[in-house]
C-alpha cells in the first residue's frame, strides 16, 4: 500500500499523490470530517435552545 | 427525556460554519501549495551541477553537458540523465557535449541564450501547434523531450535531411527553413526564425529536455524513429 517516495523533490503533496485519487481522497476526508463535528455541535446547540 | 427533534440541515449557522471551514481550509491549502510549488520549480544553477545536486529544473548551463533519457528502475519511468550516468540511473554531471562548437557556456551566457529561446518560442507561438511541458496543442509533435528524439541524433533522419552533423545544427537549420524539409503531412510553416533565435530555441529545447517531468510524456523513450514512426504505428 505504501511505496517509497522516489520523486526528485520531496513534498508532502507528492507523497500523497502517489496512487490514483489518493491526494483527492485525503483532502476530501480532511475537509469533510470536521463538518461532522460542526453538525453535531450545532445539533446539540439547537436541542439545548429553548 | 426524549431527544428534542431539530433540523440541523435547515439551520443557517451550520451552513455558515461549514462554509467558513471549507473556504478557510482551501485558502490555507492554496497558500501552502504555492510555496510547495516554488520549491519544485525553482531553477538550479551551476553550483548545483558542481555539487551533483539534481534539481527538477536544472541550471541553464546543462547545455554544456550530454543529456540522455534513461529508464530509472527505482522511479519506474524514464528520467533525464545529465552529464553521464552514475550507474544507479542518476546524473553524474561530468560528461560534456559541444553545443554549437562549445561546451563552456558561462551561467550568464547560458541564461541569456535560454531567455532568448523562451522569448522566441513565445513570439513565434510554438504552443499554437506544439506541446511544451504539457501546455499547448497536439497538432504538431510534443516538444517537451524533442532534444532526445532519435530523429535528430547521429544517423537520424533529420541530420541526414538537413545535411548537418550535430543535433543542434540540424535543429537550428530546420527551424530556419522548415518548409524545405518534408517531415510530416502537416508541415511546419516558415516563421521567419533568425539564426540567432534558432540557436536560442535549440538551447531552450535542450534545457527543457533536462527538466524532470516525472516521466511525462509517457513512453517517449520507446519511440524508435521519432514522430513519423510513432504516428504510422
Amino acid at each position: 500500500m505504501f511505496e517509497a517516495f522516489t520523486d526528485v523533490n520531496h513534498s508532502f503533496f507528492g507523497l500523497l499523490n502517489q496512487g490514483p485519487l489518493t491526494l483527492t481522497i485525503f483532502l476530501h476526508t480532511v475537509i469533510v470530517l470536521p463538518m461532522f463535528w460542526i453538525y453535531f455541535q450545532e445539533k446539540k446547540r439547537l436541542q439545548n435552545k429553548r | 427525556m426524549a431527544e428534542k427533534k431539530v433540523s440541523v440541515w435547515s439551520d443557517n449557522r451550520f451552513w455558515q460554519r461549514s462554509a467558513t471551514w471549507v473556504t478557510g481550509f482551501a485558502s490555507l491549502l492554496l497558500i501552502w501549495l504555492t510555496f510547495d510549488t516554488m520549491g519544485q520549480i525553482t531553477m538550479g544553477n551551476q553550483k548545483d551541477i558542481n555539487n551533483h545536486i539534481t534539481k527538477r529544473v536544472p541550471s541553464a548551463t546543462v547545455i554544456n553537458y550530454k543529456v540522455e533519457y534513461k529508464m530509472n528502475q527505482r522511479r519506474g519511468h524514464e528520467v533525464p540523465v545529465i552529464g553521464g550516468d552514475d550507474g544507479k540511473g542518476d546524473s553524474l554531471f561530468k560528461v560534456k557535449e559541444n553545443f554549437f562548437g562549445r561546451d563552456n557556456y558561462s551561467q550568464k551566457e547560458a541564461d541569456a541564450l535560454l531567455h532568448l529561446g523562451k522569448l522566441a518560442s513565445q513570439a513565434k507561438n510554438c504552443m499554437d501547434c506544439h506541446t511544451l511541458l504539457g501546455n499547448g496543442a497536439y497538432y504538431a509533435p510534443d516538444l517537451t523531450k524533442a532534444w532526445l528524439d532519435p530523429a535528430w541524433q547521429k544517423g537520424g533522419t533529420m541530420q541526414a535531411m538537413t545535411g548537418k552533423s550535430t543535433k543542434e545544427e540540424a535543429m537550428a537549420e530546420f527551424l530556419q527553413n522548415p518548409g524545405k524539409y518534408p517531415t510530416h503531412a502537416r508541415m511546419m510553416p516558415n516563421l521567419g526564425i533568425t539564426q540567432k533565435e534558432a540557436v536560442g530555441l535549440v538551447a531552450f529545447l535542450k534545457h527543457m529536455a533536462t527538466i524532470d517531468t516525472n516521466g511525462f510524456p509517457r513512453g517517449f523513450g520507446k519511440i524508435k524513429e521519432g514522430v513519423v514512426y510513432a504516428r504510422s504505428k
